[in-house]
């Protein structure tokens, strides 16, 4: 990648203007997903509500980034790096969509969880889990705008630490629908909630790798360490 | 942007529909400009049509000729007779003036003349008459038509160059004689006719500008630039792709190069003498001859043809010669099949001006002996045609000029005639020849 | 992932057939050249690119000897076609050429009939005995630049009189006329319109087929849609040389980048 300027400074100009779309949808999403989890641990509605409606924004911001993209490769032909910026602008600004549709769902179920008995701790390890990924998410996003492609290996390998608390709040829910069925309802709603901000981790990763991919022209080798072993999971009874 | 940065850098135009002074300015220059191309072009064929119009003025006289027509019958008798006695000539100018009294008797002119009037008038009478029988002896016997040429003052007296008061103190027309020739007018039996020996015929004596023609010299000038054509041609479009399309680009070729285009302006006189040095005093050619001639105008003609030549080269574009290399012609390939055909009516023009110029030059066939008064009988053929002594049309015109009669004057011009219309028939025949070469598409 | 590939990228399985080693040209002072190694392959497109002045045109008039005819112009190293050097001395470069064919940037046809445009090259070669060998290869040279229905009917107009874009095509043709093997444009779009040029690239694509082309262009877009192999020229050094989509995506040296992204002229 250089830093020179493009002959043509509307060129540059247009990708400013797209970026600086990704990062305000960036900034939202991130938003987002910190209120959500708090709305959730506090039982808080009215920001969960908050959160549902604010993702209509970034609905809208990523068909505007879309839009703005399709111009771009329409008008000015990129290559190399400009094309390489154009398209992972249109990746990310997927992920991000997903990311902030995740978080509206977990403002959803905020809502039909407050009505429900609270699960101890369950809250707070969400909240931690979803603090971990929001993390991951703006160092994916500054290692985006730095085009800073260790950051954005470090931020793929922290995706393992996700993995591995989603695992542990898989068993430990396990544990909570076994004691008690009564639990089941709202445990449900919770594990969802987890697989959900585990996805959100997912995104972030796959941010990271189109930062790769937009610095080096290259998209990762999979030997990313994979942590989600709860597809192979099973009640085994006896473990109890 | 900003507005306002726009609308204060911009200068205001005023409306459309007024002209402001700037654009009036402008408009009145380029219609004075136009007023000084018009005058131009006006002044230029003003003076082209006052040269025409002298040209013509004082040349055409010079295709009309006067002559007596008299229908004489001689006998074997009288011939016999004539041919017996010691003054011969004199036997047929009586034999003349018999005919010719008993013509004015028919038509009832009443005339009073002598033989000296008749030989002032019509010259040396007997003589013409004699020369005609002795080369047609069948003749005798039958009736045959006369048409004496009149003197040189006579033919003045009808183109207005002689009149009674400046015949005063004259020995070869007194004013009686035009007397007579009125009355010869009136009975038809001096008339104008189209003067075809001036076209013709050779050149004639100091003393009888009647009987002078150019066609000699015409043919001189003929075989001349087909000397100059036959030489120039080749080895001037040769030596123009050589340097063209060929030689290296170096010291010589410049130096070449230069030569060429000095030895364009130098001045043609250097070539006769040039001429005469090397072709007459040291190659011992004959002198006077149109091949000597043709071969110092062809050095004349060389640098036109060669500059002309190499100029219409370059025009041709280059993407003509890199598509034929790109297809694997070679040098010459390309430059005959594509490159010279498209350069040929380029050629053909400068080959044209360059014979023009060679055609109406005087000063250096003067210097190699090819003088007017050389031109006095057509060569036999085509070889004594380029060798045998002969002029060339404007050396004959300068001949003429200098010379004191006044009837040569006139020659002079009607020669000019000849010359303007012998290059327009070249001119014309080139341009059909480009034509034919040009490919328009 | 590399078998799943849509489009057959398999270029580099095709034989070299020029093979350029240190190949260094001067125009009198001036070093145009600057050792250039490139190996092109045969039946591929192969593209050079780069700024104005950065020798990509010298380096292809290299390839067909053209620049014999610039007296100052010198070539040193090596420039192979099947092994063999064609810069040795026994090599005539009138035989080189009508192995190696050339179209040029302007539309130049001569100013003859279509006809004999197009049969000038095997007339001056020898490649036609009678009259119908000449025809036939008239059509089918015709017919490989595309341009042979459009033509057919008045194949004894003059060539100068058909459109910019039907005018290149018949270059085209007339430049396979005498069986090259390499092929080589320069800039051939450059003097005509979209829909011209589109049938001109599709021509090339087409060419593939047969020949080896190597196309000189000024238009980044143009090398992309029509070659296989792209090489980078910049201040008269081969930048970069290698698969046209690699180049364009993700180019190796960041003068190549900034280039293709219009970042230098």
């Amino acid at each position: 990648m250089t830093n020179e300027k493009h002959i043509a400074s509307v060129f540059d100009r247009d990708l400013e203007a797209i970026q600086a779309l990704i990062m305000k949808m960036g900034g939202l999403v991130e938003a987002n997903i910190t209120s959500a989890a708090q709305a959730l641990e506090e039982r808080d509605v009215e920001l969960a509500a908050k959160v549902r409606a604010s993702d209509k924004a970034i609905d809208a911001l990523e068909e505007q980034i879309n839009e703005e993209a399709a111009r771009v490769i329409a008008l000015r032909s990129p290559a190399a790096g400009d094309l390489r910026t154009v398209l992972t602008v249109m990746k990310i600004a997927g992920n991000l969509e997903r990311c902030g549709d995740y978080a509206k769902n977990l403002a959803k179920r905020t809502g039909v969880l407050a009505d429900m008995q609270p699960i101890t701790g369950a809250g707070a390890s969400i909240r931690r889990m979803a603090r971990e990924v929001e993390e991951m998410l703006k160092l994916a996003l500054d290692a985006y705008i730095q085009r800073d492609a260790e950051l954005a290996e470090q931020v793929r390998q922290r995706d393992l630490d996700v993995d591995q608390m989603y695992n542990a709040l898989f068993r430990e829910f396990l544990t909570y629908m076994m004691e008690d069925p009564r639990n089941i309802s709202a445990c449900m709603h919770l594990h969802f909630i987890a697989k959900n901000i585990e996805r959100m981790g997912d995104h972030a990763t796959s941010i990271a790798e189109q930062v790769i991919y937009l610095v080096t022209g290259e998209m990762p080798e999979e030997s990313r360490p994979k942590g989600d072993l709860t597809s192979h999971t099973d009640m085994d009874m006896e473990s109890f | 942007m900003s507005d306002q940065s726009a609308s204060n850098g911009r200068i205001s135009h005023g409306s459309l529909m007024v002209a402001d002074p700037r654009t009036k300015k402008r408009n009145a220059a380029e219609a004075r400009f136009r007023a000084y191309g018009i005058v131009a072009i006006s002044i230029g064929v003003l003076f082209l049509a006052a040269l025409a119009f002298s040209i013509l003025r004082s040349g055409l006289p010079a295709f009309t000729q006067y002559v007596a027509k008299l229908e004489v019958t001689l006998s074997q008798e009288d011939y016999d007779a004539a041919e017996s006695k010691m003054l011969k000539t004199a036997a047929y100018t009586d034999i003349f003036i018999e005919n010719f009294s008993n013509a004015l008797d028919e038509r009832g002119v009443d005339v009073a003349y002598d033989s000296d009037a008749i030989e002032r008038i019509l010259g040396k009478v007997g003589g013409d008459i004699r020369g005609h029988y002795r080369e047609h002896p069948d003749d005798i016997g039958r009736p045959v038509t006369f048409q004496l040429q009149t003197s040189s003052r006579v033919e003045g007296y009808f183109k207005g160059r002689v009149d009674r008061e400046s015949l005063v103190d004259s020995r070869f027309l007194v004013k009686t004689d035009l007397d007579i020739v009125d009355a010869l007018t009136d009975a038809d039996i001096l008339t104008g006719r189209f003067n075809w020996a001036f076209i013709k015929g050779t050149d004639a004596g100091v003393d009888n500008p009647g009987g002078a023609g150019i066609g000699a010299a015409a043919v001189g000038s003929l075989f001349m630039m087909l000397v100059v054509l036959l030489l120039s041609l080749p080895i001037g479009v040769a030596a123009s792709i050589y340097l063209e399309e060929f030689a290296p680009q170096n010291k010589f070729t410049d130096i070449v190069e230069v030569n060429i285009s000095n030895l364009a302006a130098v001045p043609s006189i250097v070539f006769g003498i040039l001429g005469l040095s090397v072709f007459i005093q040291f190659m011992h050619l004959p002198q006077s001859a149109p091949l000597v001639g043709g071969l110092v105008l062809t050095l004349m003609t060389l640098p036109t043809i060669i500059i002309s030549t190499r100029a219409s080269l370059k025009a041709v574009p280059p993407s003509i010669r890199d598509a034929a290399l790109g297809i694997g012609a070679s040098k010459m390939q390309s430059v005959f099949h594509h490159v010279l055909p498209l350069a040929m009516p380029g050629i053909l023009t400068g080959t044209i001006i360059g014979l023009a110029q060679a055609l109406g030059e005087s000063a250096p066939l003067l210097l190699i002996g090819m003088v007017g008064f050389v031109a006095r009988e057509f060569p036999d053929g085509v070889v004594s045609g380029f060798l045998d002594p002969n002029s060339a049309m404007p050396a004959q015109i300068y001949t003429w000029a200098a010379r004191a009669d006044a009837g040569f004057y006139e020659k002079a011009w009607g020669g000019i005639i000849v010359l303007l219309a012998f290059l327009l028939t070249m001119n014309i025949i080139a341009i059909i020849l480009r034509r034919r070469f040009e490919r328009r598409w | 992932m590399n078998d799943m590939r849509i489009v057959k990228r398999d270029v580099d399985m095709n034989d070299i057939k020029i093979s350029a080693k240190g190949v260094q040209v001067y125009y009198g002072d001036t070093h145009a050249i600057k050792d250039v190694n490139v190996e092109i392959k045969d039946k591929t497109v192969t593209a050079f690119i780069g700024p104005s002045g950065c020798g990509k045109s010298t380096f292809l008039r290299c390839l067909n000897r053209m620049n014999d005819t610039i007296d100052i112009c010198r070539v040193e190293g090596s420039i192979q076609i099947e092994g063999e050097d064609i810069y040795d001395k026994r090599v005539d470069p009138v035989q080189l050429r009508a192995k190696v064919g050339m179209v040029f940037q302007k539309p130049n046809p001569f100013p003859k009939s279509i006809y004999d445009n197009v049969a000038y090259g095997p007339r001056i070669h020898g490649l036609a005995r009678t009259k119908a060998d000449l025809d036939e290869i008239v059509e089918k040279s015709l017919r490989r630049g595309a341009i042979w229905n459009e033509v057919k009917d008045r194949l004894h107009a003059p060539g100068t009189g058909l459109s910019g874009g039907q005018q290149q095509r018949l270059c085209i043709a007339r430049a396979v006329a005498t069986e090259p093997e390499v092929l080589l444009m320069d800039e051939p779009c450059s003097a005509l319109d979209p829909i011209a040029t589109a049938q001109v690239e599709e021509l090339i694509d087409e060419l593939r087929e047969n020949f080896s082309v190597v196309i000189v262009t000024h238009s980044m877009q143009q090398a992309a849609r029509v070659s296989q192999k792209t090489a980078f020229f910049h201040l008269g050094n081969l930048v970069e040389y290698g698969e046209t989509g690699q180049i364009f995506t993700n180019p190796q040296d960041p003068r190549t980048e900034s280039y293709i992204t219009g970042r230098i002229g």
